[in-house]
């Protein structure tokens, strides 16, 4: 068996990947682990516009759960206030586990062969450049080769690491994260709510997304924290009147993206690269994008007969140009509200109440010296 | 003594957070499975610390 591309991961990495490569005439192939592609469901599945503008898609209702049009952020003494996008952007709830299939599907309708319950257990590397894998398919292991790989494998990705990518990421990195789907929370359908705080969430936050139907996407992110995050979800919920349908457990990196993300015929997309924004812990959108370039870069380095890290270095610039700088701003937003005790937390809500990111004016941010002087210097970088 | 990881598969989420922080790659997540390779693992401790559920205990040991 012999491809010009094998994709590792069949979920919105691989999918997308997949999709545009095969749509520039590329043989690909793409693996999946898991016997059903999207499941089980590892995200709290909040996404923009910008995921289906990218991929060229209308949003359709067999995917769409609810759409958002702004977000409730609680402060830890039961404070809160909303924010709304600046330009009117609508956000919306995904059902991933029929989008992640849908692009799949569609990427198997431009030519991708898939693999589903197989797992790529090692690289082919010839002359130090990867050519293929080594997969293993109910007990039976077999060799496919290809011009390049693309690993979509997701957080802790085994074959970016085999290639000698360094996708290692620290404890304070990963945001530990569970989240149930819940049948009786009584929630506005069109707004997430947020929850901060170092007794609710440390290092991180609850979110509760309205599904469709009277369900819920009710889930916890912590990090670095001796008590799980399954601990903190059931402390929150024990406020509830609600009843779990479904549990999903992910590992998310928060530390902005991985050093290198191609090497002699490879390329690493979405979680395993770090391709998420560490403020806010999505990832769908940013995925998105870089593997759309992805997939696109692949077809140049085919039809260039180049596979070398030299060519494929178009891939991190290109994705760098889009989505680069939007990573690098949350993970400096990111360690800001680190640093900040439920006091400051308190005093921030207090202040941002009533008011948007663009009427917040020098008079104002004097008040809130005087409020919380402590505060200001934890802002003073980012305002 | 000294403290050694031990795993409870029944607690396990299959979710790979583990094998993100593990130094040694002595962890590989398969579809329903978490092999561990015991003689790669240097005892960090790292992945009790991500795993949302709890899966990894600390123990006394040898």
């Amino acid at each position: 068996m012999k491809y010009d591309v094998i994709v590792v991961g069949g979920r919105i990495g691989g999918s997308v990947s997949s999709l545009f490569a095969s749509k520039n005439d590329l043989d690909v192939l793409m693996i999946e682990k898991q016997p059903e592609i999207g499941v089980p469901l590892q995200c709290a599945e909040a996404t923009s516009e910008e995921t289906f503008q990218t991929i060229g898609i209308k949003p359709s209702n067999r995917y769409i759960c609810s759409e958002i049009h702004g977000a409730e952020l609680h402060s830890p003494d039961g404070n809160h206030f909303r924010m709304y996008p600046h330009n009117d952007e609508i956000g919306y709830i995904l059902d991933r586990k029929v989008f992640d299939k849908s692009i799949a599907i569609q990427s198997a309708k431009a030519g991708t062969d898939i693999m589903v319950k197989t797992t790529v257990k090692d690289l082919i590397i010839r002359e130090g450049k990867v050519k293929g894998v080594i997969a293993k398919h109910l007990g039976r292991t077999m060799e496919i080769e290809a011009d390049l790989v693309i690993a979509a494998d997701g957080v802790g990705s085994n074959v970016a690491r085999m290639a000698g990518i360094d996708t290692l990421f620290g404890t304070k990195d990963i945001g530990s994260c569970v989240q149930y789907k819940m049948v009786g929370m009584d929630v506005d359908p069109n707004l997430m709510q947020i929850y901060f705080g170092n007794e609710i969430a440390p290092g991180g936050y609850v979110w509760i997304f309205p599904n469709e139907d009277g369900v819920t996407n009710v889930g916890v992110g912590i990090r670095n924290h001796k008590k799980t995050a399954y601990h903190y979800l059931n402390k929150f919920l024990s406020n509830f009147e609600a009843t779990p349908v479904e549990m999903n457990i992910g590992g998310v990196p928060l530390s902005g993206t991985v050093d290198k993300t191609y090497t002699d015929g490879l390329l690493v997309v979405g979680d395993a690269a770090g391709h998420v924004d560490p403020l806010t812990g999505g990832g769908i959108h940013l995925t998105v994008i870089c593997a759309k370039i992805a997939g696109e870069v692949a077809a140049e380095a085919i039809k260039g007969e180049d596979i070398s890290a030299e060519f494929l270095k178009r891939y991190e610039e290109r994705w760098n140009d889009k989505v680069g700088n939007v990573i690098k701003k949350s993970l400096k937003y990111r360690k800001v509200l680190d640093k900040l005790n439920d006091k400051e937390l308190n005093a921030l809500a207090k202040f941002m109440k009533g008011r948007d990111l663009d009427s917040i004016t020098s008079a104002s941010l004097l008040g809130l010296v005087k409020e919380s002087p402590s505060l200001v210097r934890h802002l003073k970088d980012i305002i | 003594m000294v403290c050694i990881m031990k795993f409870d598969n029944e607690k396990c989420g299959y979710c790979g957070a583990c094998t993100s922080v593990c130094p040694n790659s002595s962890l590989e997540l398969t579809e329903n499975k978490l092999i561990i390779e015991t003689d790669k693992c240097d005892d960090c401790k790292r992945c009790s610390i991500v795993c949302p559920l709890g899966a990894f205990l600390e123990v006394e040991g040898n």
